[in-house]
């Protein structure tokens, strides 16, 4: 896998895209994910479905990537970081952490969040529970959050593009989706569905393989 | 021998009380009898309508009447059917004959309507006879202490086990049988089956077993069967599929008012809805006596159509496979099949609908939907006389239903691995399995998959101290539970009134392209989309004229080889049809511009036609192989092609043929076609034609859920398990990065190679064609031939308003050029 990005402007505002399902704020030096669902697949385990817990490992070892390959002050996760209960993937996440504990992290609440606020302090994440701006962006999780006039970033969508090939052939692949007045980020975990419907005309879906990052 | 068995008191009591009411016992009945009262397991064959249900039953019967201190309180026969709505009228039926023969047997129902108070009651003394599914006895298999329900069964009975051999359903039921053999001393099993094309293997899969003496039970009696094809008044020379349709709806309603209920079969969901709303609209007068039965209808609405059936107050019933199978219905006197019925077999068993009684005729009209299915009705009634049936292949080596199989057990009251091992490798499914495939499974349901890979907080199978595996968990147990079965439906949303009342079914798939306030029809009623929330979609009535059928996934089936070989061999006949067959000799205007402008393809030969027009460059080719089969020798034919020169195709295909079309000139001619159409490196090619990975994805859909991988949600269900909702590609995706050594993954790329590619029927196919003398021939338009599937390609793009209009254009332009 290497790193692929493209450079967008939204509000004035440079952001850079990655293949790696994440966006760089470099004025702000931030690093913006979503949806991550950390702790899905134990629990899916403990429910009696064999999910491999090498998917988490490759979701911590993508982020470790980004955290040293970008000048990074701030890591902003903008909803669900956590997936349900608390289980053995949450103690791998927080001991994988440590090693970032001199950069701020923050999370805005997203439908998933709902474990106990200590929890989130224990780990020394802060807590937004509905937004966080920082001008000229509003990040969210949920679109229903947004204000008009002020551009915004959010997830929870885990938004797709379908690709139709010959024959009957199709593939989906994971993207951003940008318009003129917000941005929907991809989900950061691997181990999550897409969502390929999109209506909305003025939309362009950047979607991203592992070596490449394209305009759809 | 066969004097004793005549002299025993049971046999002179059903003999008597069947002369009473006026009956003899069939031939086959009588030797199903004595040859169960002699020890033997075996398969009886029989058409339905002749007391088939009654060999088996009666056997039993005789046999408890003959010595009654051999069997004990509780189960003793127990009758697997694959149709829950069969077991309530069959238990009416038995539980009438012991009532009047004057035995103090029950006989009961159980599955997943049966209420939970009569379950435990059963649980606590079992009936007689348990009328059941095969998926409601492994839910049995997941109670605890259930082994105690079999202690004393003396029969196993299948019925309608052609309809579940060639199934995962089949798989299920011969692991259900090995277990019962280990349950209970002394089993009989007995199939009874339709005719089909392999009743030998039919048999062998049922019983596999060593000890055990066997008898293949044949009825001399047999259906009539009487096909008549409704001919359009003009032929249309240039055909395209479902046109015809809106036409022949006015020749459908005579045949409705002339008979008393008329059955009309369609093939998909989405015909059945349009057909129900054409005849009504071409003769309103039937408002009432209409009605419309699919998959997806809600199940009472199923239920009181069905009663409604038999009470004989409809004049007719527009519906799908949904009625193939199950209850007789007296009434039923008439049978009307549109398009085609893609296999012999399910011709005939939809015939057969009609006409019940012994030695009546069953009538079925043929309507086609557009005029190349003539031919289609000459190759089916020669078909049907020469009683060539396809036969079922039966499944093997299907991890999925093992994995659920063992977890079963575990819920239930645990397993010992090695008789576990011992007891599935004796099935037929199973008999090739390895000691290493076995040891996989252990792992997978003990520790999710390879020790190298840590699955941490998994344990869903446990070994206990006991040494027996067992699962612990209740939440595990529960979703087990609700898991089990073979029957993978996509995922369903349910359909409500906004106020109130519940209309049936659609796929999520069809609604996730509609938005609020969006027409839509189901069960002949147009919809509109007021919201949806909970797996519901809430819709009141809608006046709305313009409203989409949902088409349902997977519902075009294709063409059975033994049906494309008949069809071949009429094409071949079409130019000189005999004076008997006026289904070709009415089609011959087709056939003569078919040969004129092209040729008609004899029986060694293969057609190829080139058609250039200003859409591009079209080849055309005719293997007649069913639709399937044609899109991966469509895939196969541009990847040779564009090894020659790259070159792009889009690729359209119907059960007759299939297109590749370019925007350049196609490198083909006498020179290359062979080589082309070559049946050296055949597999290889195709793999490198196809994305086979993106197929076994698909494929992996129903072994996740079977596997228990996907949990799925129950429509309306409140507890949906949102948080388990994972899609079985994400899964497969996984376990292709994590795990590519997964068996369940192997499975998904074999379902690909045996059922998405049909491997052998394609490498039959390729055998045949370099035994036939190639024809190319170039055309100046569209033939009669290859316009059906021209036209099935730009329905795929268009909406139907455009398509109309845009086959008329390029008629013209054909008629023009034609004319010349």
């Amino acid at each position: 896998m290497s790193l692929v990005t493209k450079e967008i402007e939204c509000s004035g505002e440079t952001l850079k895209l990655t293949n790696s399902r994440v966006l760089y704020w470099q004025r702000e030096k931030m690093l913006v994910l979503s949806d991550l669902h950390i702790g899905k697949t134990a629990h899916f385990r403990k429910a009696g479905i064999a999910i491999p817990s090498q998917v988490l490992h490759n979701d911590l070892k993508r982020l470790k990537n980004l955290i040293q390959h970008f000048d990074i002050e701030t890591i902003l996760i903008v909803g669900d970081l956590f997936h349900a209960e608390v289980n053995k993937d949450i103690q791998t996440f927080k001991e994988w952490k440590v090693q970032f504990e001199a950069k701020e992290w923050r999370l805005i609440k997203g439908n998933h969040d709902r474990l106990q606020l200590s929890i989130y302090e224990d780990l020394g994440i802060e807590i937004d529970k509905s937004f966080h701006e920082r001008t000229p962006f509003r990040f969210v999780h949920d679109v229903n959050h947004c204000q008009e006039a002020i551009f915004c970033i959010s997830g929870h969508t885990h938004p797709g593009v379908l690709i139709k090939g010959r024959g009957k052939q199709f593939i989906k692949l994971p993207c951003f989706q940008v318009s003129k007045s917000q941005l929907i980020l991809p989900a950061f975990s691997e181990f999550t569905g897409l969502n390929t419907g999109c209506d909305d005309k003025g939309t362009i879906c950047y979607a991203f393989t592992k070596t490449n990052l394209f305009e759809i | 021998m066969k004097k004793a068995f005549k002299d025993t008191d049971g046999y002179g009591i059903i003999a008597n009380w069947m002369a009473e009411k006026g009956n003899t016992p069939f031939d086959f009945q009588l030797q199903t009898w004595e040859s169960y009262a002699n020890n033997y397991s075996g398969v009886v064959v029989a058409p339905t309508g002749f007391g088939k249900t009654f060999s088996v039953f009666l056997a039993v019967v005789i046999d408890y009447l003959n010595n009654p201190d051999s069997h004990k309180k509780g189960l003793k026969l127990l009758w697997i059917s694959p149709l829950r709505s069969l077991a309530k009228d069959l238990a009416k039926a038995m539980t009438a004959a012991v009532e009047e023969i004057g035995l103090d047997w029950t006989i009961e129902v159980r599955n997943g309507d049966t209420s939970q108070k009569d379950r435990r009651r059963q649980e606590r003394l079992m009936p007689d006879v348990l009328l059941t599914t095969p998926e409601t006895v492994h839910i049995l298999f997941s109670q605890k202490n259930n082994s105690k329900f079999f202690k004393h069964l003396k029969c196993v009975a299948v019925d309608e086990w052609h309809e579940l051999l060639g199934s995962k359903r089949g798989v299920l039921t011969e692991l259900a049988i090995t277990r019962l053999l280990s349950l209970t001393k002394d089993l009989k099993i007995w199939g009874i089956t339709a005719t089909i094309g392999n009743l030998e293997e039919a048999q062998n899969v049922l019983i596999p077993y060593d000890g055990f003496k066997t008898k293949m039970i044949v009825a001399k009696e047999k259906k009539k069967i009487e096909i008549v094809t409704v001919l359009p008044d003009d032929i249309e020379v240039l055909p395209w599929a479902g046109h015809m349709g809106t036409k022949m709806v006015s020749k459908i309603i005579p045949i409705i008012y002339a008979n008393q209920t008329t059955l009309i079969f369609t093939n998909t969901r989405n015909q059945s809805e349009m057909w129900y709303q054409m005849i009504l609209n071409e003769a309103p007068d039937l408002a009432g006596q209409l009605a419309i039965h699919h998959g997806s209808i809600d199940f009472t609405l199923r239920n009181w159509i069905e009663d409604s059936i038999s009470d004989g107050l409809l004049k007719a019933v527009v519906c799908t496979s949904s009625l193939d199978l199950g209850v007789d219905f007296k009434p039923v006197d008439c049978v009307i099949q549109i398009g085609s019925a893609k296999g012999i077999a399910r011709f005939m068993q939809r015939a057969g609908r009609s006409g019940h009684s012994p030695y009546e005729v069953s009538k079925i009209y043929f309507i086609p939907t557009h005029s190349l299915e003539l031919i289609e009705a000459a190759a089916l009634k020669q078909a049907v006389k020469e009683k060539r049936i396809e036969a079922r292949e039966p499944m093997v080596m299907t991890f999925d239903v093992m994995i659920q199989f063992m977890v079963s057990l575990a819920v239930g009251e645990g397993f010992d691995s090695k008789k576990l091992y011992e007891m599935i490798l004796r099935t037929h499914a199973f008999q090739f399995m390895t000691k290493d495939d076995w040891h996989w499974a252990i792992q997978f349901i003990t520790q999710g998959g390879n020790t190298l890979n840590a699955y941490e907080e998994f344990h869903k199978v446990i070994k206990d101290d006991d040494g027996l595996y067992k699962v612990k968990s209740r939440r595990i147990s529960m979703l087990h539970r609700m898991n089990i079965g073979a029957i993978v439906s996509d995922a369903m949303l349910k359909v409500k009134f906004f106020s109130g009342g519940y209309v049936g079914m659609v796929e999520e798939y069809f609604i996730s392209k509609m938005k609020i306030g969006d027409h839509f029809i189901l069960a002949g009623r147009v919809l509109e989309i007021v919201n949806i929330k909970d797996m519901t979609v809430f819709v009141k009535r809608s006046k709305s004229k313009s409203a989409r059928a949902p088409s349902w996934l997977g519902g075009r089936l294709p063409l059975s080889s033994y049906l494309s070989q008949y069809l071949r061999i009429k094409l071949a006949e079409s130019l000189e049809p005999k004076t008997s067959e006026k289904e070709l000799k009415f089609l011959h205007p087709l056939i003569s511009q078919q040969e004129k402008h092209s040729h008609i393809p004899r029986l060694d030969e293969f057609l190829v036609e080139l058609i250039e027009t200003k859409d591009g460059f079209h080849l055309f080719m005719y293997p007649f192989e069913g639709r399937l089969v044609h899109e991966v020798m469509a895939a196969l034919i541009a990847f040779r092609l564009s090894q020659i020169k790259p070159l792009t195709f889009t690729i359209a295909m119907n059960d007759y043929g299939f297109e590749l079309l370019c925007d350049q000139e196609i490198p083909i001619d006498e020179s290359n076609v062979e080589q082309l159409l070559s049946k050296e490196n055949l597999m290889d090619d195709v793999i490198g034609s196809i994305n086979a990975s993106e197929m076994a994805s698909r494929k992996f859909r129903d072994i996740a859920v079977i596997s228990g991988l996907v949990v799925q949600s129950q429509p309306g269900n409140r507890k949906n398990n949102k948080s388990l909702q994972s899609s079985s590609g994400l899964i497969f995706r996984v376990l292709e990065d994590y795990e590519p050594q997964n068996l369940l993954l192997r499975q998904a790329y074999t379902e690909v190679f045996n059922q998405q590619l049909e491997e052998v029927r394609l490498k039959a196919a390729f055998e045949r064609i370099s035994h036939s003398k190639i024809i190319i021939k170039h055309a100046k338009s569209f033939t009669p031939l290859s316009f059906p599937i021209k036209v099935d390609s730009l329905r795929q793009s268009l909406t139907s308003e455009d398509l109309d209009s845009r086959i008329k254009r390029i008629k013209n332009e054909v008629l023009r050029s034609t004319q010349i």
